[in-house]
């Protein structure tokens, strides 16, 4: 797939389309976020590991004012775009989607929703795929059950805000979590559970299921349980899933009443 | 604690409707049973999701939310942004193990004070059935 | 940081149940109290100046009243502080009577909440902000719906004060219910004859643009500058140039068939019409829903209207208008309709010709009404009447608990007008309980019944017919027993419910209802014609059922209020308002979705946004809503809100 994809994006390059290509590049034995600017350094351009490309999107656009780029693209990258877009963070008119598909162990590490872009460029996307259903286990528990289960897995936290540095939704400039009103400063871990409801709850509707919080997570805090659980209650009382469609607006911030 | 426990209740009320249908309920001298402690908003939707958790967080049992009824809000629609916020904030909170019954929202009007004071009534005796909150007790260790 | 916390007895009202010196004394322990009284009214001229002493002598930065609900004193004392050199937005008040003493009976738990109420106060206080209000310079013209009583008065009084009034009615004419009576109660003045020639003030008035036939269609705006568009509906006629001389109406081939609106269904008019003969404008309209021409696209051979008008004002292609106007203040004077009986099945209002309502009987009394004013029902003499009180009013089965305030009056008014028509007739009234409250009601009810009027009490329960005879059943609640009485007139002494209009009207303004569904006064006392939304006033039965004398009392109050207003160039505007910090926006423009008002407006340069204070009405529903926190709600700040939930848990 990578050749293929190599190939896809010469050709893209010499359309004289995009000013550049966003995508991983590998530098000794490491991948890092990449503007490939020339056809030449596309050699060095690897797929894996996952990285949370709407965010470099999202910056190199802001710098840059009116340039178009090229983007490699997994689904989850999609859908953060999209979402990004509804909140003017990224300018969908100058990306170039370069879609890709995640293969069945990537997806099924991610319990992704939906492991690919809406176009394929290179590659072909899982038929049937279903994703596992994490957040089962959870929504079985009793209430005190759950409680005690968060309060284990929350003590873990040492606040090294890697969960909200990672996700690609998280744009803003001064953040709440930093916010001494609501999460004392200098204590680990931080006071159960409003650091990580106050979380949670920001990403309701936003949310878009790429799984960077619990990746960047060093306690191994499973933060996609909760983050799953809010993506289906925004389906289940609204209707909502955040990643699809372009139009929809997180209906917690629109007029309309609740039906 | 040697004291009887008696739940507390923070409520934040609309300017507008159910802090002037609390009003109602005293100048009508309804009783109802102590537990909540009213702090004014001018709408409810000034209530973010961080202070309904900031309150649970200090120990408060419960949480009441009061705001304009459908289509009467006072700024047009922003009840029925709170109407959504808390209803997502109660799901988060069942989901991390704390009773959703302990987060309520009701509508209730300027002329609406008996509703009010019946309101209270249920909501005090509900929130004191659910005994005190986890995160009170949690609270309480930490101090 | 020096706050000044002062704790109000309200005579007993308080201190019957809160402990005020527990208060006190658990109070003045907090670093920040500087001193804290108590006082038995801190609302009184003393209790003002206790506060503006300690201001000036102390130096406090902050006050704290402990007392009745803010939504009563808190601009008493805002205006306190505010004269004794304080920033009025450095005031906090604690409501420890609605909120706490008057609900509550356990006076340890009561002192309890109390004392949290106030420290959250004070917490509070501490990190309140001096706020400045920005003046906004005022419209000087007044919009006022509804052309009854009320509305006329309220439109004459300010117009007569120089001040432009635009005054809308819904319907083709003024005049509103007072129109449609023969007398007034208790003084049996002639309606119309006390009427009209304010009507006819209000359509010659140089301040007054008469709006009528014409529906509020949108408000926007705030007190001192609204934006109103009104819809004016086609009358098919040109109205400058009608003459009003009535050659269309008697040759339109539609005269008589319709039921006529003004007099209830029981007399008849064409599809072009004037409501009354008094009306005003007395100017033609013709009824879309009837006209042939406006119906069918064709009226015979041509409209007979159109070839009777010599004046060629008939103009079928008319189409509705919007006007926009700019007013300073709006009085609601949209009165009431009258009690549909229908829903009291056991009235048979509907089944018989011969039960009809007060209203109906109002209009077989009018010299220009179907009879003429001849007390003729279905064609004859009514010989044994009976009138049923409280019909839709006092009634908790079907909504209303309330009292209609006039179907007593306007019941002895009837029965004296009908026993005055029909000497020899037999008229009982049948009442629940006599409320004759008014300047002379007592009097004129005294009268009535020397007239040999009999007043029975008790509710009707049932109205039959037994061989063509009507017979009315009832209990006689004072001799316990049951009875019944035939007649061939039984009059349904009707109530008062707010008028269709007020349902929208009330959306657009954002006004409160009370639980009767009429429209809610800012304070039941004190402030009965204010509403809580600034610049918006009330007039007449739109308020609460009111008698002629009460609506025009309103009217003139409202009036006043609206004078007051206008009279000023400029007011000050709440600084209550929400603010981004343009440093911490990311410019993800979520506030800007859900402002009702679009107070926000986007700076694609700096890619932040901004709010329009003039516009914003401080609701904080963006604070909330903004991911970051870059947006502050003045005076109901985050760090202000999180204060006083420390206090209370």
């Amino acid at each position: 797939m990578e050749q293929e994809l190599k190939a896809h994006l010469k050709k893209l390059m010499a359309s004289g389309d995009v000013a550049g290509i966003i995508a991983l590049k590998s530098e000794r034995g490491m991948a890092k976020p990449y503007l490939f600017a020339d056809a030449s350094e596309l050699e060095c351009l690897c797929l894996t590991p996952k990285y949370p490309m709407a965010s470099v999107a999202r910056l190199l656009l802001d710098e840059d004012g009116a340039a178009r780029f090229a983007i490699v693209c997994r689904g989850c990258d999609e859908r953060a775009l999209r979402e990004l877009a509804k909140r003017h963070q990224v300018d969908l008119d100058r990306l170039v989607i370069v879609g890709i598909p995640c293969d069945e162990e990537m997806a099924r590490e991610c319990a992704c929703p939906e492991p690919f872009p809406s176009v394929v460029a290179v590659g072909t996307k899982l038929e049937q795929w279903e994703a596992e259903d994490i957040g089962a286990a959870y929504r079985a528990m009793e209430l005190d059950e759950k409680l005690a289960f968060w309060k284990h897995q929350l003590e873990k936290c040492n606040k090294c805000y890697g969960c909200r540095n990672a996700c690609p939704m998280c744009f803003c400039k001064d953040c709440e979590l930093e916010n001494a009103l609501w999460v004392k400063h200098g204590r680990l871990p931080p006071e159960f559970p409003i650091y990580h409801m106050i979380r949670a709850f920001h990403l309701a509707g936003k949310c878009i299921a790429c799984g960077e919080c619990q990746r960047a997570c060093p306690s191994d805090i499973p933060l996609m349980v909760l983050n799953t659980l809010l993506r289906e209650d925004m389906e289940e009382l609204f209707g909502y899933v955040s990643g699809t469609g372009a139009d929809a607006e997180n209906p917690l911030y629109t007029k309309e009443e609740m039906q | 604690m040697a004291e009887t426990w008696n739940p507390k209740i923070v409520g934040f009320l609309c300017n507008w409707c159910c802090y002037a249908g609390a009003d109602m309920a005293g100048t009508s001298r309804m009783k109802y049973p102590p537990n909540i402690r009213i702090i004014r908003v001018m709408c409810s939707s000034r209530i973010n999701a961080e202070m309904v958790i900031k309150a649970f967080q200090m120990g408060a049992d419960a949480v009441f939310i009061g705001g304009c009824h459908p289509g009467d809000c006072h700024y047009v629609d922003g009840n029925y942004r709170t109407q959504k916020r808390i209803a997502v904030l109660r799901r988060l909170l069942e989901h991390l193990g704390i009773d959703p019954r302990r987060l309520r929202l009701e509508w209730v009007s300027a002329a609406e004070g008996e509703k009010f004071a019946q309101t209270m009534d249920e909501f005090a005796k509900e929130v004191a059935e659910l005994g005190p909150s986890p995160l009170a007790a949690l609270q309480r260790e930490v101090l | 940081m020096k706050i000044g916390v002062y704790v109000c007895h309200c005579g007993v009202n308080i201190s019957n149940t809160v402990d005020v010196q527990k208060v006190i004394s658990e109070v003045s322990a907090l670093p920040t109290v500087a001193v804290c009284r108590d006082y038995q009214y801190m609302c009184s001229d003393p209790g003002q100046e206790m506060i503006a002493k300690d201001i000036r002598e102390l130096g406090l930065d902050r006050v704290v009243v402990a007392a009745c609900s803010p939504r009563m004193h808190e601009p008493t004392f805002r205006g306190a502080v505010e004269a004794a050199g304080m920033n009025p937005y450095c005031f906090e008040m604690a409501n420890i009577r609605e909120q706490c003493s008057w609900v509550h009976e356990d006076k340890e738990q009561a002192t309890r909440k109390a004392a949290d109420l106030v420290k959250s106060s004070v917490a509070r206080a501490a990190l309140l902000e001096p706020l400045n209000s920005t003046e906004v310079p005022v419209t000087h013209a007044a919009l006022v719906i509804g052309g009854g009583i009320a509305g006329i008065q309220t439109a004459l009084d300010i117009a007569n004060s120089g001040y432009p009034v635009y005054l809308v009615e819904k319907d083709p004419s003024i005049g509103g219910h007072m129109a449609q009576f023969d007398k007034t109660f208790p003084t049996l003045d002639c309606a119309a004859c006390i009427l009209t020639p304010k009507m006819v003030d209000v359509a010659r008035h140089p301040n007054i643009e008469l709006l009528t036939y014409s529906e509020v269609e949108s408000i926007e705006g705030s007190v001192g500058n609204f934006h109103v568009r009104i819809r004016k509906k086609p009358r098919y006629v040109n109205v400058s140039l009608c003459t009003g001389c009535g050659s269309c109406a008697t040759a339109c081939r539609l005269v008589g068939r319709i039921p006529s609106e003004f007099d209830m269904g029981l007399g008849k008019r064409g599809a072009i019409y004037v409501p009354f003969p008094q009306a005003v404008p007395l100017r033609y309209t013709i009824d879309p829903e009837k006209c042939l021409m406006l119906k069918h696209g064709k009226c015979g051979t041509s409209p007979k209207c159109v070839d009777a008008c010599d004046r060629d004002a008939i103009d079928f292609s008319m189409t509705e208008e919007i006007l926009e106007v700019d007013v300073g203040a709006i009085v609601v004077a949209t009165g009431y309709k009258e009690f549909d009986p229908t829903i009291k099945r056991e009235y048979k209002y509907g089944t018989f010709k011969n039960v009809m309502t007060g209203l109906e009987l109002e209009r077989i009394f009018a010299p220009s009404g179907p009879t003429g004013g001849k007390a003729l029902i279905n064609g004859k003499v009514p010989k044994k009447i009976v009138f049923v009180s409280c019909v839709g009013s006092r009634d908790k089965r079907i909504g209303n608990p309330y009292c209609s305030r006039v179907c007593c009056m306007y019941i002895a008014k009837q029965a004296h007008l009908l026993k005055e028509k029909i000497p020899d007739a037999d008229i009982t009234v049948m009442y629940t309980d006599m409320r004759a409250f008014g300047k002379g009601y007592e009097e004129f009810y005294e009268r009535v019944q020397k007239e040999g009027i009999k007043y029975r009490r008790g509710n009707a329960a049932e109205v039959y017919e037994e061989d063509g005879v009507l017979h009315v059943r009832a209990e006689d609640t004072l001799m316990g027993e049951p009875y019944e009485l035939e007649a061939d007139l039984v009059v349904l002494g009707t109530g008062l419910e707010p008028s269709d209009a007020a349902d929208a009207i009330g959306h657009m303004l954002h006004l409160s209802r009370s639980a009767d569904k009429f429209f809610l006064e800012a304070h039941p006392k004190l402030r009965p014609v204010d509403t809580v939304i600034d610049g918006v006033f009330l007039a007449g039965a739109a308020q609460g059922p009111k008698d002629i004398p009460d609506t025009v009392a309103q009217a003139s109050g409202a009036a006043s209020h609206v004078v007051n207003l206008l009279s000023k160039d400029v007011i000050l505007a709440e600084p209550i308002v929400a603010e981004v910090n343009t440093d911490v926006c990311a410019g993800c423009r979520i506030c800007e979705i859900l402002c009702p008002y679009d107070a926000h407006a986007f700076d694609e340069e700096r890619n932040v946004m901004t709010i329009n204070k003039a516009i914003c009405k401080g609701c904080g529903s963006c604070a909330a809503a903004c991911p970051s926190g870059a947006i502050a709600m003045n005076h109901f700040r985050d760090s202000q809100i999180v204060a006083q939930i420390l206090e209370v848990i």
